[in-house]
């Protein structure tokens, strides 16, 4: 059949796309559950997933005679530093000449973002936020994005305990990571709000005594969402550690779970979803705390 | 804790890491950027600006340069306005001048005449007392002596050239 030369290869691509999925379904969680043991769920199909929180360590360093752990989500975190960094200094090299390929697209990246850093907090603070807002935002979405690759979580090693860890793990699935994060957008923050505008009138926001000392009734309520805002602050650092852990970590979970029910194929449009949620969740947590460092630079007004 | 798996040690080093991060994209990254962005709007910017400048001083030029034609033609008029008061004047002057050079040259001819005439008056004068008195002579021949009739000569010349006169 010359006639039918393309659509013939097409047709063969899906056939074998079709038998692959098949095979996959056998072979997976959800046909072993219908036909029980088979030589294909034998082969390919993967060992039942098991959760567990806190990162494996994969090593340790003695400093000062304490043992630093080297878990396998700092292990990770090296390695997005070490792209970020090697694909910063390729972008920058030859800052001079006319922005071509990579320095053009990762040029353009910043420059969306520094437009938004300045869209949000004005000219002067968006300059003073964006290298930290930035940096959170290429970390966590370079962390994510990494995690993504294929290979990524299947080298293991053994261990120091003797049982089998994996190499690298997607460091936002570690609390610390995200609790790093939020700890220093924290300080930044406060930092931010303590620099512009002082840190007496920056601590009367919170403490807010002026209309109860002059004498009005009022003046509770002021004192009252003082302290709130207070309270606030810290539940911030809480909020913003569990989002991007919870994500990060429900995006793993979610690809586990799919790659143990169907091993081949089905996962795809999930690794779609979570390279969107690696994105989402940097620009999040970077975007809430430039609001958080615009509302700490703003100057309340007195007497309203 | 436990369970969610925080470590200080890790939580620490993720500190460490972030803060390393940090330093170096903004050494390698951010500062190279932003200087390159900074640039870039600067050199812009200057080059509206210049053509702002351009734009102005091109409208201050055409100004000018009317200003100067006016001003130009303002004083060639004023010029022409000397010059033709100026020809007027010394073709005035010429006239004028003519005028005197003619009357002089009158007065000289005039004068010249008289003194031609009075020559030649005198000389008929003289003429005339000669055969005045020659005629008188062969007239009154031996009446008379020379000195009477000198003075009766005289007389009648005196009357000549009152009656002249």
């Amino acid at each position: 059949m010359p006639k039918l030369g393309c659509s013939t290869k097409a047709l063969v691509i899906l056939l074998l796309l079709v038998a692959l999925l098949v095979l996959s379904f056998i072979g997976g969680a959800i046909g072993k559950n219908f036909f029980g043991e088979t030589p294909i769920s034998r082969v390919i199909g993967p060992e039942k997933p098991e959760v567990h929180l806190p990162a494996d360590i994969v090593f340790t360093v003695p400093v000062f005679g304490f043992a630093l752990p080297v878990t396998n989500t700092i292990l990770a975190t090296w390695l997005s530093m070490l792209v970020i960094i090697v694909v910063a200094l390729i972008a920058t090299r030859r800052m001079a000449l006319a922005p071509g390929g990579l320095q053009n697209s990762f040029e353009w990246g910043l420059e969306k973002l520094l437009g938004f850093v300045e869209g949000v907090a004005g000219h002067e603070n968006g300059r003073r936020f964006f290298p930290v807002l930035a940096t959170i935002f290429l970390f966590v979405m370079v962390n994510a994005w990494l995690a993504l690759f294929p290979g990524f979580g299947s080298i293991e090693i053994h261990g120091p305990e003797g049982k089998g860890v994996h190499l690298l793990r997607s460091a936002g699935t570690d609390i610390n990571t995200p609790l790093a994060l939020a700890i220093v957008s924290f300080v930044f923050v406060e930092y931010w709000g303590i620099s512009s505008i002082g840190l007496r009138r920056y601590l009367g926001k919170f403490f807010n005594f002026k209309q109860l000392l002059k004498g009005k009734v009022m003046g509770l309520v002021d004192v009252f969402v003082g302290l709130l805002e207070l309270l606030s602050e810290f539940i911030r650092m809480v909020s913003f550690t569990f989002r991007l852990f919870g994500n990060m970590t429900a995006g793993e979970i979610l690809l586990m779970v799919v790659m143990f029910l169907v091993p081949w194929g089905i996962a795809l449009p999930f690794y779609g979803l979570e390279l969107l949620v690696g994105f989402v969740q940097a620009l999040i947590f970077a975007g809430l705390t430039l609001v958080f460092g615009t509302m700490a630079v703003a100057v309340h007004e007195e007497g309203h | 804790m436990e369970k969610l798996g925080i470590n200080i040690p890790v939580l620490l080093a993720q500190l460490v890491n972030f803060t390393i991060l940090l330093i170096l994209l903004y050494l390698f990254a951010y500062k190279p950027l932003l200087r390159t962005l900074d640039n870039r709007s600067a050199r812009i910017k200057e080059s509206m600006d210049m053509a702002q400048k351009i734009k102005e001083q091109a409208a201050r030029t055409e100004v000018e340069v009317k200003a100067q034609l006016d001003a130009a033609r303002q004083e060639g008029q004023a010029m022409i306005a000397q010059a033709s008061q100026v020809g007027e004047r010394v073709k005035e002057e010429a006239k004028q001048g003519a005028r005197q050079e003619a009357q002089a040259v009158m007065v000289r001819a005039k004068a010249e005449m008289d003194r031609e005439r009075e020559k030649v008056v005198d000389e008929l004068r003289k003429e005339f007392a000669d055969i005045a008195i020659l005629a008188a002579g062969k007239v009154i021949k031996e009446s008379l002596d020379k000195k009477v009739h000198e003075r009766l000569i005289q007389e009648v010349l005196e009357q000549s050239s009152l009656k002249k006169k």
